[in-house]
């Protein structure tokens, strides 16, 4: 039974991958009524948690049972989401894919899923976030609009003082990468434009500056060997620098191949100087669906169960590719929305086979879905953990009771695959 | 017919506004309008006729898309933005060359200017989609 | 089912009860063993059956941050070794990193019912706990690292030991650990400021101690506290040729540390293998100078014995090394030129942990005389107590390859039909192939299950098979009276690598290799309980601490109860001495 009137502290805002833990918030009888602290985006999300629910148009334990006759009448389920909801909901998700033979894929594989494939051919140098607070004097961020999809995290982490670093804005360097002038280039005390598609042969032209090769051409990516040749010596000269990526690298040209080619010029700077990098995690639990996904079945993503046991491979197993190919037949989506963020020829499938949709409020695969389940938000109505995007675990708390009747997203699973058990038998 | 145009590649991405309107509800009004829009530069606006907020056709091997047109001061031409969700969705490829990754940032595209035209609301977009055109 | 159960006819080595191969027999109550059974018991015939208690591991890498990121980050560690799911274990992959399931059932086949993560970086422990749930078949336990912690600096730079000592009782309460770490001390924090550390007296970096300061502090800390379990110490200058001299340095520079209550060790020194390379007389300290230090250990180690260790022995194949010591990782990575990963931890390890894989061959000249040193060492040891066998899993090799170790323990014949196709350095850099000593049944049950359990103070009940002991026993398929185990050493890995039963708290977990998953099994904690104002300060003193340097806030830093009590077991620990 939750407090139903006060302040509550240090609560865990279940958007971004920042996770700031600082948020407080006001509750009235069982409404949140002020989130302090919060970016605006963490505001809408706690204020209007109450809004626009999604709709069940059958009691729960009908609807699970027609989940579980949709899974077991399938040959080729696709389990798919879980960065949205908290790591309890992710084990059970997984134990379904099991008993199911199916495949369970998080959103990374349409996020940072090609950082993990850079990861998995060169390893890579893991920064933290009160580390780059502390010691940072030079800061990049490369593909990434921070301002707009971790509003916090400049001031948080990278504008912030810190214990080596006494003053955030005079003794550090923030230098933005990107094919536009975004809001974040604006703020930073350097933009640099590079091509768009053109961050592979940048970044391998910056690692042989670095190596001490000559270059025999005039510019690179639309960069002039000069403002390269610059951007080492600035690199070099730091004594702790850190390179934060999104989606400007995993998603543009070159993909996998673009994270790879970063985390070896980070290595190579580690030769010189202190260097370290970190993905700019988009939602608040996508890394720890990676987290749960590898302790569990061994592998970060893009997992099958088919043969009885995991395996892995990303481009078969990964959503958008089974959807595209037409081999999923049935898809379990949790607490994600594929139909508002996947390829049209992903969407299209999507409408033509059974889903079964978890998740607390409506969206667009709710449209298309044949089972729709309404469940309790994690970090509001429920509790669990999550995972920053530098690897911190953190407790997300339950600071108001959910709709009545609504359950947990773990709480459901569980009872989805208690009914696949006994259709079986 | 000649229909003047200008070639873009075409990237998406989060906005601050969207990432707020995504949590006030997929299916409401401050989405659609977050999500419904291409932003260019003003040299490129000025070349296809249009004023800012004017309907605007995006077209990609892969499909086309009527959003509103918006002015980005900071921008240089070669490069538009739709934000992440299904009208960039609508106009980028499925293949993911074996990685699992779309296509979202870096398709080539053409612009042409759509007077006249209307923006579709997201359920209409999403039926356009699975009905396949 | 039955909850008694008794076993009849085995040959029981338990040298915590000084039983050396005697025909025994078990009774089982209740999760515990017993004198005698009132009423209906399950009788099982062992017919002659070798009876040790379950397998006590005392540091292998099985859960945490960088054990998940190790695993992501090598799919192909994984790919040839997979394991479908049955009907009473889940699905899961090995093969260096497996998945937690796979990891508790396996050792659980090997006869193993206790094993202990031995580095935890303490802000993490949530995470730990997590993958706890899913570590089925095994007790366990969490040791959180210190020695690289801005925290520790602060009050080691005061000669503060009562803070130290509260900070230490504070975070192995709020997080559930079971001991003090000490991972290369001072020597990953000073790497953040580019500097290798190698030097027990050189200087970190903006903080004026050096790692001597922190070791020496840890000690008295641990020693002070009363913790059961003696600080656990990974030293400075790891896995570099001629590093026997700084671990000595090392060990020496506790000497005079007053045990808690007069106890004689105040140290373990984990995978002495990688600590105690010597070099030949006269040469310089590259690769091609190696010799063993093996023997040199063991007589500082007879001579000496304020101190116990384990062997992180080399078993040769692939291996994936992973520890706090983020230059050692580093300096690894550039010999190897693969793959290398550094994971940076705010504020307690900032230099960060890494993680290299690595390959073993026989026929390296480096590898084969690292094989060298710990069986060199174990041979001459006078004191098996002190001598844990391990293989720092998976930085040496994989937990499935202790048999494979024990064999070349308890075999002459074993070490010389793998010398055969060695680099010659194995001969000539060791007197490995001098050493006729052979370890009997009841060493390797002393230096895998009696030994263990004693030295990380949970010998109440666990490692060995007396009244009172949790009923965790593993019954090996080989009747000892009939087999010559030195001189038929593939005998030694069938029947270490496969239980004939394993039980768990009475549960029969095992037989025969065919495992059956129990989540009924506890984590180890100690609970030191300081007096209240020493407490009051220390609250107030690491809010202030934890606020200012942490990116997270103080009060979402310990783990919540509703992670860990159905799991816990708690070890109070007085430490209310220890003045505020």
């Amino acid at each position: 039974m939750t407090e139903e009137s006060g302040m509550k502290e240090n609560i865990v805002c279940p958007f971004c991958g920042c996770l700031c833990d600082d948020i407080a918030l006001n509750i009235e009888s069982n409404k949140i009524t002020e989130n302090k602290n919060g970016c605006s985006i963490s505001q809408a999300k706690f204020l209007n948690h109450r809004d626009d629910r999604l709709e069940m148009d059958a009691p729960l334990e009908v609807l699970v049972k027609k989940a579980a006759e949709i899974i077991i009448k399938s040959k080729r389920l696709l389990v798919y989401g879980l960065s949205s909801t908290e790591n309890d909901a992710h084990r059970e998700a997984y134990k379904i894919a099991e008993e199911a033979g199916g495949v369970v894929d998080n959103t990374s594989s349409v996020c940072h899923g090609p950082t993990i494939l850079g990861a998995q051919e060169s390893g890579e140098p893991i920064a933290a976030l009160a580390e780059a607070r502390h010691r940072a004097d030079f800061i990049i961020y490369w593909g990434s609009n921070p301002q707009f999809a971790h509003p916090r995290h400049m001031s948080r982490y990278t504008r912030a003082d810190g214990f080596y670093i006494k003053d955030g804005k005079k003794d550090r360097q923030i230098w933005v990468v990107d094919v536009r002038k975004t809001i974040s280039a604006g703020v930073a005390d350097k933009f640099i434009k590079i091509n768009p598609g053109c961050d592979l042969e940048v970044i391998s032209a910056l690692r042989a500056i670095a190596r001490g090769k000559i270059l025999e051409v005039d510019e690179v990516g639309g960069l002039p060997i000069s403002e390269l040749s610059d951007m080492i010596e600035a690199m070099k000269n730091a004594k702790y620098g850190v390179l934060f990526f999104g989606l400007g690298l995993t998603q543009s040209k070159g993909r996998h191949r673009n994270i790879d080619a970063a985390i070896r010029l980070i290595q190579d700077m580690n030769h010189f100087t202190k260097w370290s990098m970190m993905p700019m995690r988009g939602h608040y639990n996508v890394a720890g669906a990676n987290k749960t996904s590898t302790w569990q079945t061994g592998y970060p993503y893009a997992v099958d169960y088919a043969r009885g046991y995991p395996r892995y491979q990303p481009g078969e197993y990964t959503a958008v590719d089974m959807l595209v190919r037409g081999e999923a037949d049935a898809v379990l989506n949790i607490a994600a929305d594929p139909a508002a963020h996947f390829p049209k020829e992903a969407v299209k499938h999507l409408a033509s086979i059974p889903v079964i949709n978890i998740d607390p409020k409506r969206n667009m695969t709710s449209l298309l879905a044949k089972v729709n389940i309404q469940t309790a938000i994690a970090g509001i109505e429920s509790d669990g953990a999550a995972t920053r995007m530098d690897g911190l675990p953190l407790y997300l708390k339950k600071v108001v009771d959910p709709p009545e009747g609504v359950l947990p997203d773990r709480d459901v699973l569980r009872m989805i695959y208690n009914e696949v058990r006994r259709l079986k038998k | 017919m000649s229909r003047v145009g200008v070639e873009a590649i075409l990237t998406s991405g989060r906005t601050l506004k969207q990432g707020r309107a995504m949590e006030l509800g997929k299916l409401g009004p401050e989405y659609l309008k977050e999500v419904s829009f291409c932003e260019m530069d003003k040299i490129t606006l000025k070349a296809l006729g249009l004023e800012e907020g004017d309907p605007v056709l995006v077209e990609t091997l892969y499909g086309s898309v009527v959003v509103e047109s918006k002015l980005d001061r900071r921008a240089e031409p070669g490069v538009v933005f739709i934000p992440c969700g299904p009208y960039a969705n609508a106009v980028i490829g499925s293949d993911t060359e074996e990685t699992g990754m779309p296509d979202f940032k870096g398709v080539p595209a053409k612009l042409f200017a759509a007077k006249g035209e209307s923006v579709l609301g997201v359920k209409d977009l999403l039926k356009k989609m699975v009905e396949g055109a | 089912m039955s909850k008694q159960t008794i076993l009849t006819n085995g040959r029981v080595y338990d040298p915590m009860n000084g039983i050396d191969g005697e025909i025994k027999d078990i009774c089982i109550s209740d999760g515990k063993i017993v004198e005698r059974v009132e009423g209906p018991a399950k009788k099982i015939d062992l017919k002659g059956r070798l009876v040790m208690a379950g397998g006590v591991d005392m540091h292998s890498h099985i859960v945490g941050s960088k054990v998940g990121v190790g695993r992501a980050m090598c799919p192909e560690d994984h790919r040839k070794d997979p394991v479908p799911k049955t009907k009473s274990t889940r699905a899961g992959v090995g093969y260096t990193m497996p998945n937690s399931y796979v990891i508790g059932y396996r050792y659980s086949a090997m006869g193993y019912t206790t094993v202990i993560e031995p580095a935890l970086p303490a802000l993490k422990a949530l995470g730990s706990w997590e993958e706890m749930e899913d570590l089925h078949n095994l007790d366990s336990g969490l040791l959180p690292m210190f020695c690289n912690s801005m925290i520790t600096f602060h009050y080691v730079r005061e000669g503060d030991l009562s803070g130290l000592a509260a900070y230490i009782a504070w975070v192995l309460q709020k997080v559930g650990g079971l001991g003090v770490k000490v991972v290369n001390p001072g020597g990953t924090y000073a790497w953040a400021h580019g500097v290798d550390l190698r030097d027990p007296d050189g200087e970190v970096p903006g903080w004026g101690i050096t790692p001597r300061d922190i070791t020496r502090s840890l000690c008295q800390a641990v020693e002070s506290l009363g913790l059961p379990h003696m600080m656990h110490y990974h030293p400075n200058n790891l896995g570099r040729v001629g590093n026997i001299e700084t671990t000595i340095k090392q060990l020496d520079s506790v000497r005079d540390i007053k045990g808690f209550r007069g106890r004689k060790h105040v140290m373990h020194l984990t995978h002495m293998s990688f600590e105690t390379l010597a070099n030949v007389e006269g040469a310089g300290t590259e690769w091609k100078d190696i010799a063993s230090g093996g023997l040199e250990f063991a007589k500082y180690f007879n001579k000496n014995k304020h101190f116990t260790a384990d062997l992180g022995q080399i078993t040769f194949g692939p291996a994936t090394t992973m520890t706090g010591d983020g230059p050692f990782e580093f300096y690894l990575y550039q010999l190897t030129g693969g793959k290398w990963t550094n994971i940076a931890v705010d504020v307690e390890l900032p230099g960060g942990a890494g993680i290299v894989p690595y390959t073993y061959s026989p026929k390296a000249a480096g590898n084969s005389v690292q094989w060298t040193i710990p069986l060199e060492f174990a041979l001459n040891v006078d004191d098996v107590w002190r001598c844990i066998m391990s293989t720092d899993h998976p930085n040496a090799g994989p937990f499935t390859k202790y048999p494979l170790v024990i064999s070349w323990l308890m075999s002459k014949k074993q070490r010389e039909i793998w010398m055969e196709d060695m680099h010659k350095f194995a001969h000539e850099r060791s007197t490995l192939p001098t050493i006729d000593r052979e370890w009997n049944l009841y060493e390797i049950a002393i230096s895998t299950r009696a030994a263990p359990a004693k030295i990380l103070g949970i010998d109440s009940t666990k490692g060995h098979l007396g009244v009172g002991a949790d009923a965790d026993i593993a019954v090996y398929d080989a009747d000892p009276t009939k087999v010559d185990f030195a001189k038929d050493p593939e005998r030694i890995i069938k029947t270490f690598s496969t239980s004939y039963l394993t039980f768990l708290r009475g549960q029969q977990v095992s037989k025969k290799g065919v495992v059956k998953g129990t989540e009924e099994r506890k984590v180890w904690s100690l609970h030191p309980e300081l007096n209240e104002s020493l407490w009051e300060r220390i609250n107030k003193e690491l809010e202030g601490l934890m606020n200012d340097w942490y990116s997270h806030s103080f009060h979402n830093y310990p783990v919540p109860e509703r992670y860990r009590s159905h799991l816990e077991q708690k070890i109070p620990v007085d430490s209310t001495s220890i003045p505020a």
